[in-house]
């Protein structure tokens, strides 16, 4: 199905898939509907008369179930609802924002005098006004198609699926097994002053499992955690995936890396899985060219941006091959919405983040596309964790596009390499506050000689900057290999909101990577290190590449 | 608005006459909070906000379940009760399933200040004005965090445990930045009560700092002394604190198993320098929190003591197990450190780097609890004793043991704000040794 056909699709069945199990939570969202035109009207009517030029009003509901099975035992069968409402508003050019969970007529109102308050209390001091552009005014619904309401699936299929996952890892020799189940109905209501008042709803869902290996008498210890990725869809996402496979594969894995050679720090070449490199490409592009953090919003906490407004159309982010595409409207996605909590709807609204290797565009939320000159307002990134979040900008869906050759897969790449490393899985993360200085690691290292697999590595971390990475991406694959990772809980915001959202890469191969002993950095394996100075790979380890601007 | 703490005990006491279970434990919590956030020096997303939430968990002998609304009216309550118990009916049984805790003793909670409670959102923004007033007369610009928080609570079971909580709680950070020469500064502080809190003071150390870290020199990376601000060391120690665990040690999955041989006990063994003391206590003055945790007790414990570990933590069913007690983690942190001021401490580096603060802190690898980060908001060279300029900043790549075993030197206990978590933190600057600056960051 076509994104947008999808994206826009309500139907009857998408709407009978979310009547909820938990009656009163179907029933509080059923009323939620029914009085929500009423809120509206007097709310927004209220913050008129109190002088706001903008006003809007959120509702959320937010239902969740979780499962945790440790080796055989179920011990964390959970559920949670909330609800609530907040009101934000424009007052001569300040916000003011208020929230509640008593949802009521009077509950609401009172927002408007608290959020009216506030902005008037910054009268006199403000250096500039907040500007915001207007937007076009939408009405309607939508309800996010899923193939099987994970809130309808049996809590025992839940826990037998589990259990299954965790007999099959200590059935190949496990130590240890966790596993973890957890799904997400959000709904959403929201209307504004430009005349939107929409109702949409969506579903996300997480499984998970960590094995680990122990030899005791070396007082070691391996793991390997799953490689499946929380995703935007039903409990379809849980029955395609052969749990119990993959968790005997993982201890096959966590095995052969516990008894690996240690890498040797210095440059290798790196092909990278899907699995791995949608973190990446979350940290290195994603955070980067969010413009709030480049106008400096997120600075006492997410930090900056090395991708200021003036690179825009002239860095060179990446190779020439490397294509980076943001969107709200992909099937699947963990971000996707049909319409952003400032109320832009997405469809129509994708747009490149790197093209052919120049850099393109920002993300961007309502009032900030024309602090940089940019016309077409915003590109619909606005998202609030909660009902009691202000909304802020977060990340779209953003993926690395297939290269041009459909025919190239992981092994295709790999056969390019003399002396390389293939990573799988995310692991370890962490960049600089600017995200130019990165450090990553994996669940599974495997070492390329001469253009084939040949065991694994352990100890792997790989360390660059952001730019000079993509800059050394030659070879991608096809639009076969392509995948959807993502998360859950990317961070950002003071009190620090969570958002879910997806990145879809194909596997890819980079040169002359900067790779790192994890033990020798934590100055246990001196004999790694010695052996790599003797080799002359250690001292260059140690550096950055760039030269300080 | 908000709920008392009686509504709270006595929505408590309604609740688990609602339930059928055989046991129950429920917590019922109400917070009002107040946000003032600013960026490029003026105010951006501030919210004022009040929430409640209830979180019950029922058991029928072994099968057990839990739930968490938000809603407190009587059919919202009842629906949650009717929905908890029919999931732990469904619930396998799990074996290591224990009834809720038996009443204890416990202290009296020091985390109340009527002056925080009652500060209102006008009061904020009169604090904060002079903030940023000072960033714009300094050329910086700022972004600041200001975040107070009201919160009263009970905690109740089928075992007949009922204990009211009460906290306040206000923090605020500050990050300058200068236009020219890439600048950056930051300073933080964390109080319970707000009746003589300047926010003036923590301001202009943000921008003090900022102005002098103008134009940073190159500097290369690579194992040095360090001296960690306390904002940086509170990162550290925390990381460590939640580290030990005595289940993962017996499963041979902790760091600790590194550290032992095989069948030791890491309990009464010398894991770090004798300079390191780290304990927790619930009614310590300067950085008081809660005192229980799912209604067992929690006090004064030391993890830590002269370089020797003292204590791990152990959840219930492990202990019964061991033929041990039960041992909460940590609800705060401290370590009484030297009393040396800031510039005695640069004065016993010869050649070294100065940390305001981390950024990014992530497990790198369990087996050695290697954490890696990055400095951030003013790092300074250090020669001869003296801070020599601005340098660039790092990524690091360090075990918080090793920080514990390199710890040379410790300054006078600060309540300040960390990367990593809000747990009220009384800890001083640290010098440490042979800290592994792993690679240079261009970020400014």
């Amino acid at each position: 199905m076509h994104r947008r056909d999808w994206l826009k699709g309500t139907t009857a069945a998408g709407m009978a898939l979310l009547s909820s199990r938990w009656t009163v939570a179907a029933d509080r969202a059923a009323m939620l509907s029914e009085k929500f035109p009423d809120f509206a009207s007097s709310v927004l009517a209220k913050a008129r008369e109190l002088g706001a030029s903008f006003a809007d009003l959120h509702l959320m509901q937010l239902d969740e179930e979780s499962l945790f099975v440790r080796e055989e035992m179920v011990q964390g069968v959970g559920a949670s609802s909330s609800q609530g409402g907040s009101v934000r508003v424009l007052v001569d050019g300040a916000w003011g924002f208020a929230a509640t969970s008593e949802i009521s007529a009077p509950g609401l109102l009172a927002l408007v005098d608290a959020a009216v308050a506030m902005a008037k209390g910054q009268a006199g001091w403000r250096q500039l006004p907040v500007e915001i552009e207007s937007l076009p005014s939408h009405t309607g619904t939508w309800h996010q198609p899923v193939e099987s309401d994970p809130f309808a699936v049996s809590l025992e299929e839940k826990v037998e699926g589990l259990l299954a996952v965790n007999r099959a890892a200590l059935g190949k020799g496990a130590s240890y097994c966790h596993s973890h189940f957890s799904a997400v109905r959000e709904r959403k209501w929201l209307a504004n002053s430009f005349g939107t008042q929409v109702e949409q709803s969506r579903i996300r869902i997480h499984p998970g499992f960590n094995i680990t290996v122990v030899d005791p008498k070396k007082g070691e210890f391996a793991t390997r955690a799953s490689l499946r990725p929380p995703r935007g869809a039903g409990w379809e996402h849980i029955s395609e995936w052969d749990a119990a496979a993959e968790s005997a594969l993982a201890v096959e894995q966590a095995r052969e890396k516990m008894a690996a050679p240690p890498v040797v720090p210095g440059r290798y070449d790196l092909v990278i899985a899907p699995s791995n490199l949608w973190l990446t490409v979350h940290e290195t592009v994603g955070h980067p060219t969010e413009l709030d953090r480049a106008l400096g919003y997120e600075a006492n906490f997410a930090g900056t941006s090395f991708c200021t407004p003036d690179k825009l159309d002239s860095l060179r982010y990446g190779s020439e091959i490397v294509n980076l595409f943001a969107d709200r409207s992909a099937e699947g996605g963990l971000s996707t919405v049909r319409w952003d909590d400032d109320g832009v709807e997405t469809s129509g609204k994708e747009f490149p983040i790197v093209k052919d290797g120049i850099f393109r565009n920002f993300q961007m939320a309502l009032g900030q596309a024309a602090i940089i000159g940019h016309k077409g307002g915003s590109n619909g990134c606005a998202y609030a964790d909660s009902f009691d979040a202000f909304p802020i900008q977060r990340m779209p869906n953003i993926s690395l596009q297939p290269g041009t050759d459909a025919a190239v897969t992981a092994e295709s790449l790999i056969a390019g390499v003399e002396n390389g490393i293939f990573i799988e899985g995310n692991g370890s993360w962490s960049i600089d506050q600017q995200r130019y200085n990165f450090q990553f690691t994996g669940q599974a290292f495997h070492r390329i000689r001469n253009g084939k697999l040949d065991g694994m590595f352990r100890d792997v971390a790989y360390q660059g900057n952001s730019v000079d990475f993509w800059n050394a991406c030659d070879g991608l694959g096809g639009a076969p290999s392509y995948e959807l990772g993502g998360a859950m809980n990317c961070g950002k915001g003071q009190p620090q909101q969570v958002a879910p959202v997806s990145h879809g890469a194909v596997p890819a191969r980079f040169r002359q990577i900067n790779v790192l002993n994890t033990a020798a950095e934590s100055g246990k394996s001196v004999a790694v290190r010695n052996r790599a100075r003797e080799e002359g790979a250690w001292c260059c380890t140690q550096r950055s590449t760039h030269s300080w601007a | 608005m908000g709920l008392t703490e009686s509504q709270l005990e006595a929505l408590c006491e309604m609740v688990l006459g609602l339930v059928s279970a055989e046991e129950a434990e429920i917590s019922a919590d109400s917070s009002e909070t107040l946000v003032l956030r600013s960026a490029n020096n003026d105010l951006t997303t501030n919210a004022f906000n009040h929430t409640v939430s209830v979180s019950l968990s029922v058991s029928f002998g072994k099968r057990s379940a839990s739930i968490l609304l938000n809603q407190t009216d009587d059919t919202s309550l009842r629906e949650a009760v009717k929905k908890v118990e029919a999931m732990a009916r469904l619930a396998p049984e799990d074996p290591e399933a224990l009834p809720p805790v038996e009443p204890g003793s416990y202290a009296e909670p020091l985390t109340w200040a009527e002056a925080t409670a009652e500060m209102t959102p006008g009061d904020a923004l009169s604090r904060l004005r002079p903030v940023i007033e000072a960033a714009r007369a300094a050329g910086v610009e700022s972004a600041g965090y200001l975040l107070r928080t009201v919160s009263r609570s009970a905690f109740a079971n089928s075992r007949g445990v009922l204990v009211p909580s009460h906290d306040t709680r206000l923090g605020f950070s500050l990050t300058a930045r200068t236009g020219e020469g890439r600048g950056s500064g930051w300073a933080s502080t964390q109080v319970t009560d707000t009746t003589d809190l300047d926010l003036l003071p923590v301001g202009e150390r943000a921008i003090t700092k900022a102005l002098a870290s103008r134009n940073a020199q190159a500097r290369p990376a690579g194992r040095t002394t360090v001296v960690l601000e306390a904002a940086a060391a509170r990162d550290l120690l925390s990381l460590l604190a939640w580290g030990l665990d005595r289940r993962d040690f017996d499963e041979g999955r902790n760091f600790l198993n590194g550290l032992v041989p095989e069948g030791g006990d890491p309990i009464g063994q010398p894991l770090f320098g004798e300079k390191a003391t780290v304990f927790s206590d619930p009614r310590y003055a300067p950085a008081p929190c809660g005192v229980h945790s799912s209604g067992l007790p929690m006090n004064r414990t030391t993890w830590i003591e002269d370089g020797v570990l003292k204590t791990l933590p152990v959840g219930r069913f492990w202990a019964q197990k061991k033929g041990i007690s039960p041992q909460p983690g940590p609800g705060n942190l401290i370590m009484p450190g030297e009393g040396k001021s800031l510039d005695e401490l640069i004065a016993t580096v010869e050649d070294g780097v100065l940390v305001t603060r981390f950024w990014y802190l992530r497990m790198v690898q369990p087996q050695t609890l290697l954490y890696t980060g990055l400095t951030r908001d003013g790092t300074f060279a250090i020669r001869n004793g003296k801070i020599a300029g601005p340098v660039n900043n790092y990524r690091f790549n360090e075990s918080p043991v090793n920080v514990l075993r390199n710890l040379a030197a410790s300054g006078a206990p600060e309540r300040v704000l960390g990367s990593e978590s809000q747990m009220p933190m009384h800890v001083p600057a640290l010098v440490v040794k042979d800290f592994n600056l792993s690679s240079v960051s261009d970020a400014s």
